[in-house]
């Protein structure tokens, strides 16, 4: 680059400059609206063919021209949703609830104590997130059969009594807990026990909450193991019910697509009640 | 303090115990999940990987010593997975890490508001369910009545048939996982981008350098631990993520076009009831996955350092 350039830039370049980044944000917004629209509009779609009379469904229209409640009604009366809703909901706050707590325990272990091998344990909990289901699930559906407990949704929530991510996130988020308040503690003579509970625990509430959202929402959504163990629709999870309206030997869309808007309702009613923080807890998993 | 007498050394030895066993007993309850869950079944998988065996009640395992890997090897489906499980890698890591990164890029400018309603609205597919991911795509894409080749039909094309097709189911099935993930990576990359000091891209530009400049010499080496983190993420996880729309929208096919390892597992396992080949195929990708893993990891590491 020689020096005319640059004064000849530098003479036109508060004009020229806002214009170009006028022009820059007027592409940025256009960028930004077609992604929206294409991470919306299939939501949206769903709910639109879901209140289609069944007559209609095939229409294209924006919005159904005789809006009805037909294919939720065929939905209810088909496959048991309101019991799969209920097991659902069961299952996401338990399992939410107990990975709290292990994972509470062993990271208060973790940051409170060294111990031999504390480095490799946490290693080895934290490499868990890499062992995909699959390749354990022959050996994990053996063991549910061993029980007894193929058809039962405490089966469904066993092998997710702990989770690498709660663990993880929690290590991280007492680490930062300042060290002076832990010790002064102790020096009160504070029980560990109480340490954890009524010190420690009230002052990560931002943490637990995050990862509270996370656990709850990646539960609810989960398909492969309740797959694998479902036997009953009465005992099966609403992901299961979805894909009772996909058959062989043909698909019913509405009841589909208002079996989808209603297991998806619960979450959509969450995310936008608590939106900021459930971006936030999303963001804090994937940037630590 | 020196006045400890005899009578108390007993509790509190005792104590000293119980003390040293703490850490053990906060450790427990997920410890041992993680042993019951999925460390004892890995090593079971790797015993079964060794055996003939097809889960029925009365049909008892029969040792065949390295038959299985030998079996698997030689079918084409299994190779066909493996080649499809790099495809699907491969295709999603323009969805995952490319695009957002020039979305993030493009639209740090965007005032604070207007940010935030798109940020709110690009999320929305990571909070939905696969299952239902993989309805809403499977009625747009139908082949007859999808509002896609409504579209399509309207500007005079013909009919695409996304998963019935051998040659664009694959494609298909990588673009609905993509649908799931873009905003995640976008969010994540825009917040690593407004994470940059502006004093930093202020005096580059103070020096005359030009967008491209700025973008290439400040912003994508800044960018760069979040950037191999997600492409970490996306080649460790990526044909996992698209296990779900295998299941529920094409079983694999037509002609095990969309079959990738993680369905083979399923495939083996739980349609062809062939515990062995499953679990040998197990053993093949944890071994396969484990190796990318650590490489990985090892890039992460010296790269994050270089960061700070």
């Amino acid at each position: 680059m020689t020096t005319d350039t640059l004064t000849a830039g530098r003479i036109t370049g508060p004009a020229r400059g806002a214009l170009k980044f006028r022009l820059d944000r007027w592409f940025g917004h256009a960028v930004l609206i077609a992604l929206a629209f294409l991470c919306l509009f299939p939501v949206y779609w769903m709910i639109v063919t879901s209140l289609r009379p069944a007559n209609e469904i095939l229409e294209g229209s924006l919005w159904p021209s005789n809006a009805s409640l037909d294919n939720y009604r065929y939905a209810l009366g088909a496959i048991p949703v309101r019991a799969m809703l209920i097991n659902t909901t069961v299952i996401s706050v338990a399992v939410t609830a107990i990975q709290l707590v292990t994972g509470l325990l062993a990271a208060f272990a973790f940051v409170r104590w060294r111990f031999a091998g504390d480095k490799i344990i946490y290693a080895l909990m934290v490499l868990t997130w890499l062992v995909p289901l699959q390749v354990v699930m022959i050996p994990n559906y053996l063991l549910v059969a061993k029980l007894g407990l193929l058809a039962s949704i405490i089966a469904l929530i066993l092998p997710h009594f702990a989770s690498a991510l709660a663990v993880m996130l929690l290590v991280q988020a007492m680490r930062s807990f300042p060290r002076e308040v832990m010790e002064a503690a102790r020096m009160d003579g504070a029980s560990n026990w109480r340490l954890l509970w009524e010190i420690m625990v009230p002052n990560m509430r931002g943490t637990i909450a995050s990862l509270a959202i996370l656990v709850f929402i990646s539960t609810w959504n989960e398909y492969f193991w309740p797959l694998l163990l479902s036997r009953t629709p009465e005992n099966s999870v609403v992901q299961i019910g979805i894909q009772m309206f996909m058959t062989a030997e043909g698909t019913q869309w509405g009841p589909l697509m208002a079996a989808s808007t209603m297991a998806s309702l619960p979450i959509l009613i969450l995310y936008l009640v608590l939106q900021r923080q459930v971006v936030q807890s999303f963001l804090q998993s994937g940037l630590k | 303090m020196t006045s400890t007498f005899t009578p108390s050394a007993a509790p509190r030895l005792a104590r000293r115990g119980i003390a040293r066993l703490a850490p053990w007993l906060f450790l427990l309850p997920a410890a041992l999940t993680f042993v019951v869950w999925v460390y004892w079944p890995l090593l079971d998988a790797f015993r079964l990987s060794f055996y003939e065996w097809n889960m029925l009640p009365r049909s008892e395992p029969r040792f065949v010593g390295m038959e299985n890997y030998a079996n698997i090897f030689e079918l084409s489906k299994f190779s066909q997975a493996l080649k499809n499980t790099v495809i699907y890698i491969v295709g999603l890591l323009p969805i995952a890490v490319l695009i957002p990164l020039a979305i993030a890029i493009y639209t740090q400018d965007l005032p604070e508001r207007s940010r935030n309603i798109y940020r709110a609205i690009i999320f929305v597919p990571m909070i939905i369910a696969p299952v239902v991911a993989a309805a809403v795509w499977r009625w747009l894409l139908d082949p007859s009545y999808g509002l896609v080749n409504n579209w399509l039909g309207a500007l005079g094309f013909e009919p695409v048939r996304f998963l019935f097709d051998a040659d664009t189911a694959i494609w298909t099935i990588i673009f609905i996982t993509g649908w799931k993930l873009i905003g995640f990576s976008t969010l994540i990359l825009s917040a690593a981008n407004a994470n940059i000091n502006p004093s930093l891209i202020e005096a580059a530009r103070m020096d005359g350098a030009s967008n491209w400049q700025i973008i290439r010499d400040i912003r994508l080496p800044l960018l760069s631990s979040t950037i191999l983190f997600l492409t970490m993420i996306t080649i460790l996880l990526g044909a996992q993520w698209s296990f779900a729309y295998i299941v529920v929208l094409t079983q694999g096919g037509p002609l095990g076009s969309t079959t990738n390892i993680f369905h083979i597992l399923w495939d083996f396992g739980f349609s062809s009831l062939s515990v062995g080949w499953s679990s040998a195929a197990a053993i093949i990708l944890v071994l396969g996955f484990g190796a990318l893993a650590f490489v990985l990891l090892r890039l992460v590491d010296r790269y994050s350092f270089h960061d700070n």
